[in-house]
């Protein structure tokens, strides 16, 4: 990772910036199902992989401001959320993130079921994300 | 209905958030980890011009047959990644990586 930023410090002109956004580090999503005004929380996911590839992540970043091409210009945070109509979409969500993806716990996915069939009609199942941006500047 | 179902942000989300910082209107953009160009596609129009790469060979020909489909002629999509790139060639406004650091 360190490598592809000085790559991209390479290739930008001075006082360009380089913009990363990725999952955010400590925040991991979460699936919850929202029936009528309520919202029923279910699981958080995790994956351990992942959590260790965003390690690098900011460990990289922290490098190359450290090494001196580039200067911190910004950082912000942000959720976002996906609603799914049905349990079997759950699969179908997690396998579009490209891997390693974040999993249910043990037990977890049991969870979802049983709680989403005593959900009355028309619940929907809400998925929340974070993500972090991180902003440069090449010196 | 599982075509509809995506596990990124809605279209705008990520762009509203990249010009807290910068701006890519007319910006020279190289791309690291474009995939089939799901974000590329909302930023092109305003760019430039687009480097996009990625490791993947589908990803990167579903992103072309989408470019030509669309008649968007700022983008250059390549297989390959930011380490293989060459060095030559006209310095970059801003690099992206979106989802690939």
């Amino acid at each position: 990772m360190v490598y592809a930023l000085r790559r991209a410090a390479g290739r930008l002109r001075a006082g360009g910036k380089l913009i990363s956004i990725r999952p955010h580090l400590t925040r991991r999503p979460t699936v919850a199902i929202l029936a009528g005004e309520r919202r029923l929380p279910v699981a958080t996911l995790l994956e351990t992989n992942f959590e260790r590839n965003l390690d690098a992540a900011e460990s990289a970043l922290r490098r190359v401001v450290d090494e001196g091409p580039f200067k911190p210009a910004g950082l912000r945070s942000a959720q976002f959320r996906t609603y799914l109509e049905r349990p079997s979409q759950m699969r179908t969500y997690l396998e579009l993130i490209y891997p390693p993806r974040p999993r249910f716990p043990p037990g977890g996915r049991a969870r979802l079921y049983e709680m989403w069939d005593a959900a009355p009609r028309g619940a929907r199942i809400e998925v929340t994300e974070s993500l972090i941006l991180n902003a440069l500047r090449r010196r | 209905m599982a075509s509809e179902i995506s596990a990124y942000p809605k279209e705008g989300v990520e762009l509203r958030l990249i010009e807290r910082f910068v701006s890519l209107r007319r910006k020279r953009v190289l791309e690291v980890g474009c995939g089939d160009g799901r974000l590329t596609f909302q930023y092109a129009p305003i760019a430039s011009s687009v480097l996009a790469i990625d490791p993947d060979r589908l990803s990167i020909d579903e992103a072309a047959a989408e470019q030509h489909r669309r008649r968007i002629a700022n983008i250059d999509f390549q297989v390959g990644s930011i380490e293989r790139l060459a060095a030559r060639g006209a310095p970059f406004d801003v690099a992206l990586f979106s989802w690939s650091l």
